[in-house]
């Protein structure tokens, strides 16, 4: 199995760890606890030239929270003119599963809208029908 | 939310409860019923026979709206049947949401009997009769015995016989 | 549907969306099935429902449901593209309903917190062929081109449902503190810390413990409190707490999630003693004109979830502490429960109503009562308005059980290969919520019957020469206070000779002369236990339940039925149902000291009786003759076994029953009256007496017993 290179934006500890354990069984994770962070990070990986595979966003984070880091990451990709297909999957995970936020999501471009508490069984599914692992 | 709060008093009032029995006379026997069943206890009052009961069912009373049936105890254990008068009390219990009115002989005092001092019931070999353990162990309080009530299968085992079984355990125990 | 279904947003949108879609789509399926083909509207409908369901199983990744539906969107897609003739329509309607079914089925699953697990590979394989063959009907003249296939886009975009939220438990908790602890805010921090590992969501109150250190005095005074979401117990989250000697109490009380979302738990009262009044009302104005704007629903926008400012110690906003959903809303829904808990109490108003002002206080002669007279009839206009609005809240129209039977029938008349229609009349009539409950199984079987014993074979309708379509006629309406439910078919009526040798057969007739009994009393005996016209049980309404089960279902709500049939033009079925069981009108008697009621509407009349009226036969069985009918007498004392003795009939009073057809008297001791009578079931310890329904209350407290007139009479 491929390696993947992964970032994780969340703020809260406790929740931090739990995904950190989780997301390394399928590659290197790199952690940010806010919005901004996650979009530097996400930047940074795009000069170097090693895109992450997934990004993992918590919706409600300091500075900014999960919609603007969505934003953002998707703007930067449109700038750089990277395919649809090639564009980075991203999870968010939060409580906040209304009909509306999870639309809102959808809209933005997120791939994976996935509630909390994480169902671990869904999240390894929906990597599979990604093609990820 | 009330019922919930209420819930919870109950809960919390358990632990209070705990051990603490409420007993009555019935015959010559005193017997004992854990304070956590008993809803409360009311005066006599006229009761509205229902039809075709076995006879121990004394009908239905009315509890501020609430239609509750009677049993009386005596009758339910076999004893010899005693008048009622206006002194005559019943007790109101809830085992498991079923509320029931139990006529007693007479109310005694609401004792604590702690869990050692019930001592279980002695096996005589009569394995046929044990089924129908309805009273599940012997209470010492002080010098006198009670004896221990499951409330649950005095409402709805079939067919019992206190007196047998209560004699058979102050027997033993002496 | 479990009422306690989680509070996930997202997967209620997606049952509550879909399950609406089905529904409509199965009644458009249902309305053209007789047609030749789907019209335009249904194959469009038809294919944008599927297609939407597929869609948002596919976010829901509910693979099996994805799949079916896209299935059957491909068909539609076809006959959108191409309309092709010769499409087997019914084979197509069969499948729609199929799959409707099939995904209905997944759905409950999913409500009930399951997985969606059946397998549709069979019925997909089903669905292929047929698909073929619409191909192959497209392409044979050549004169069509098959269009573009209908591409499959795989989603792109999952929605994963958090882990069982519905286990949640929501907690308000509340620690009080010794009066002297030192720094109870760092004490109450550790609480906090503690929960932390099992909260799925906590905030608490103050705020700002660790780093501020007068919340210390705070808590001091008001207790610690904190609102927690977790999948814990009591007894698991108290030994998380109850960590220091210096708490002295910890108040933990489980709330529902409203109460844990719209709670002002957290605000501790503050009571304003020192500023004017004017003052005071003009703060909480302000306060309330301040929430308004949060009321109304907004859009998510990006930047709504940042969190302000992240100083240490600051409790992170709840995160179901969304804003109130959508504007205002002409409907909000009860719990079942509540409405009973009304109606009850409702039923003890009228009856604490009856005992004020038929209080004998009153009775004392002399007393001036014109004033509380007044009182009095504005008291019991007011509970009688308050009885009107709350049966209007509990009726329901009886669209819903009709709809279903439209089914029943098309299932039935396809298996039985019978071509036949069902007219619905009426299906707006309402009737109490606790009725519907009880007619849907009875309803459901007078119809097999209709569809079964009742319409004939298209071959025997050809050979009596009916050219008509087999028709069964479904109608309800009000009349007399009761609701009338009427099963109609145009078949072939019932066989009064054939019927009549089975109840001889089955020694039902008894002493009774079948020359002198009418057709209604012949056609009673197909209610009786065990009796059945046809030889052959076929699957549809010879499971063992005869009719005798349905008269019995009808009975028990205090419904009669009616038989009525003509010889080769069809059977008629009535049922005639109280609207409500919660209250009724009743004739109160007394006999042998107890207290009995009997329902008004079956009472035909009150006959002082003369032992010259009085037929005694030797084995104790005694009759009265009125009018020169002969009625059997119940004498009810006896009847219950209260009395033995026998009094002279100058001395009680005859009531004359009626139900179905059949009168008996009733001898009672005397008559109390007429009134109100508000049903209660006897309690389940006692275990059902023949000859009662209910009990209920009196205006003076004391219980009468409701009387069965079925079980008396049968």
């Amino acid at each position: 199995m491929k390696k993947l290179k992964i970032l994780l934006a969340e703020d809260d500890f406790a929740t931090r760890k739990f995904m950190l354990k989780f997301l390394e069984k399928y590659g290197e994770v790199d952690v940010t606890v806010d919005g901004m962070e996650a979009v530097d990070a996400f930047l940074m990986s795009l000069e170097d030239e090693e895109p992450y595979d997934l990004v993992c966003l918590d919706v409600m984070m300091p500075v900014m929270d999960g919609y603007q880091a969505l934003m953002g990451i998707r703007n930067i990709e449109k700038q750089r003119n990277i395919a649809q297909e090639d564009m980075v999957k991203v999870i968010m995970t939060t409580a906040l599963n209304d009909e509306r936020n999870v639309k809102k999501a959808f809209e933005l471009g997120c791939t994976v809208y996935s509630g909390k508490p994480l169902n671990v069984d869904k999240f390894e599914e929906v990597l599979t029908k990604l093609g990820l692992i | 939310m009330s019922d919930l709060l209420n819930m919870e008093l109950l809960d919390e009032d358990k632990d209070a409860q705990k051990g603490r029995y409420m007993t009555f006379k019935s015959g010559n026997e005193y017997f004992a019923i854990g304070i956590q069943y008993v809803d409360e206890i009311i005066q006599f009052q006229k009761i509205t026979v229902v039809p075709e009961t076995a006879d121990y069912i004394k009908g239905l009373i009315n509890i501020r709206g609430k239609i509750v049936p009677v049993i009386d105890v005596s009758l339910r254990f076999k004893q010899p049947p005693f008048e009622y008068n206006e002194r005559t009390c019943i007790i109101v219990i809830n085992v498991k949401s079923t509320v029931v009115g139990l006529i007693v002989e007479r109310i005694a005092e609401v004792v604590t009997i702690e869990e050692e001092n019930i001592l279980p019931p002695p096996s005589l070999g009569r394995t046929d009769k044990d089924s129908n353990k309805f009273v599940y162990g012997i209470g010492k309080v002080g010098d006198s015995v009670k004896l221990m009530l499951d409330p649950d299968k005095l409402l709805h085992d079939e067919d019992v016989n206190a007196v047998d079984q209560a004699s058979t355990y102050t027997e033993a125990e002496e | 549907m479990s009422e306690e279904f989680n509070t996930e947003g997202m997967l209620d949108m997606y049952l509550l969306e879909n399950g609406q879609l089905l529904e409509s789509l199965q009644e458009t399926v249902l309305n053209q099935k007789d047609a030749e083909c789907f019209d335009e509207d249904a194959i469009n409908e038809i294919f944008r429902t599927m297609h939407t369901i597929k869609g948002s199983s596919g976010i829901m990744m509910f693979d099996n449901v994805t799949k079916i539906a896209h299935k059957l969107e491909d068909i539609f897609y076809y006959l959108r593209e191409s309309k092709p003739d010769n499409v087997p329509h019914l084979e197509l309607v069969s499948y729609v309903l199929d799959v409707a079914d099939f995904i209905s089925a997944e759905m409950d699953k999913i409500r009930d917190g399951n997985e969606p697990d059946g397998d549709p590979t069979k019925m997909i394989g089903k669905l292929d062929d047929f698909l073929k063959q619409i191909k192959h009907e497209i392409t044979k003249d050549d004169k069509k081109e098959l269009p573009p296939e209908n591409v499959y886009v795989a989603p792109n975009q999952f929605y994963i449902a958090p882990v069982s939220s519905n286990e949640s438990r929501f907690y308000q908790i509340i620690i009080t503190f010794r009066p002297d602890t030192q720094m109870s805010n760092i004490r109450a921090y550790s609480a906090v810390y503690a929960l932390k590992e099992i909260a799925e969501d906590m905030i608490y109150y103050p705020e700002d413990i660790v780093s501020n250190e007068n919340s210390a005095e705070i808590i001091l005074r008001h207790g610690f409190r904190m609102l927690l979401q977790a999948q814990a117990s009591q007894e698991e989250i108290r030994p998380m707490i109850d960590t220091c000697a210096d708490i002295e109490k910890i108040d933990i009380r489980e709330v529902t999630s409203d109460g844990f979302l719209n709670s002002d738990f957290l605000k501790p009262i503050e009571i304003d003693l020192d500023s004017p009044i004017e003052e005071v009302e003009r703060k909480a104005a302000e306060t309330e004109q301040e929430e308004e704007p949060n009321k109304k629903a907004k859009d998510v926008a990006p930047g709504d979830y940042v969190i302000q400012s992240k100083e240490p110690g600051k409790a992170k906003q709840l995160n179901k502490n969304k804003p109130a959903k959508a504007s205002k809303q002409s409907f909000i829904s009860v719990n079942v429960e509540k409405m009973d808990e009304l109606m009850d109490l409702i039923g003890e108003l009228v009856i604490a109503e009856a005992v004020v002002l038929q209080n004998p206080d009153l009775k004392v002669p002399g007393l001036e009562l014109q004033n509380f007279q007044k009182a009095a009839r504005q008291l019991s206009k007011i509970s009688a308005d308050l009885q009107d609005v709350i049966m209007s809240m509990r009726m329901m129209p009886l669209t819903t059980t009709f709809q279903k039977m439209n089914r029943i029938v098309f299932d039935a008349s396809r298996k039985l290969e019978k071509d036949i229609e069902l007219e619905v009349i009426g299906e707006n009539t309402e009737v109490d919520k606790n009725i519907i409950e009880h007619i849907s199984d009875p309803l459901m079987h007078l119809i097999r019957n209709a569809v079964d014993h009742g319409i004939e074979t298209p071959a025997e309708r050809a050979a009596a020469g009916k050219r008509d379509k087999g028709k069964v006629t479904l109608l309800a309406k009000n009349e007399g206070g009761k609701v009338w439910i009427t099963v109609q078919d145009n078949g072939a009526g019932m066989d009064r000779s054939k019927i009549l040798k089975k109840a001889r057969k089955n020694g039902l007739l008894g002493n009774k002369n079948p020359e002198t009994m009418t057709d209604k009393e012949v056609y009673q005996f197909i209610t009786y236990p065990g009796f059945s016209t046809n030889e052959t049980v076929t699957e549809f309404s010879g499971r063992g339940v005869g009719m005798d089960v349905v008269v019995k279902n009808i009975q028990t709500i205090g419904g009669t039925l009616d038989i009525d049939s003509i010889p080769g033009e069809g059977s008629t079925m009535t049922m005639k149902i109280p609207l409500t069981l919660a209250i009724i009108d009743g004739i109160v008697m007394e006999t042998a000291g107890s207290y009995f009621v009997v329902e008004t509407g079956i009472v035909k009349s009150f006959v002082n009786a003369r032992e010259d009226m009085m037929i005694h036969e030797p084995d104790g069985e005694e009759y009265i003759m009125i009018r020169e009918e002969c009625y059997p007498v119940i004498r009810l004392g006896e009847y219950f076994s209260l009395t033995n003795e026998k009094i002279a009939v100058e001395d009680g009073m005859m009531v004359l029953i009626e139900l179905e057809e059949k009168t008996i008297c009733i001898l009672v001791d005397k008559l109390l009256g007429e009134q109100e009578i508000v049903v209660k079931p006897i309690p389940q310890y006692i275990k059902k007496v023949r000859g009662l329904s209910g009990c209920t209350q009196l205006g003076d407290g004391s219980i009468a017993l409701i009387l069965d007139p079925a079980s008396l009479i049968g």
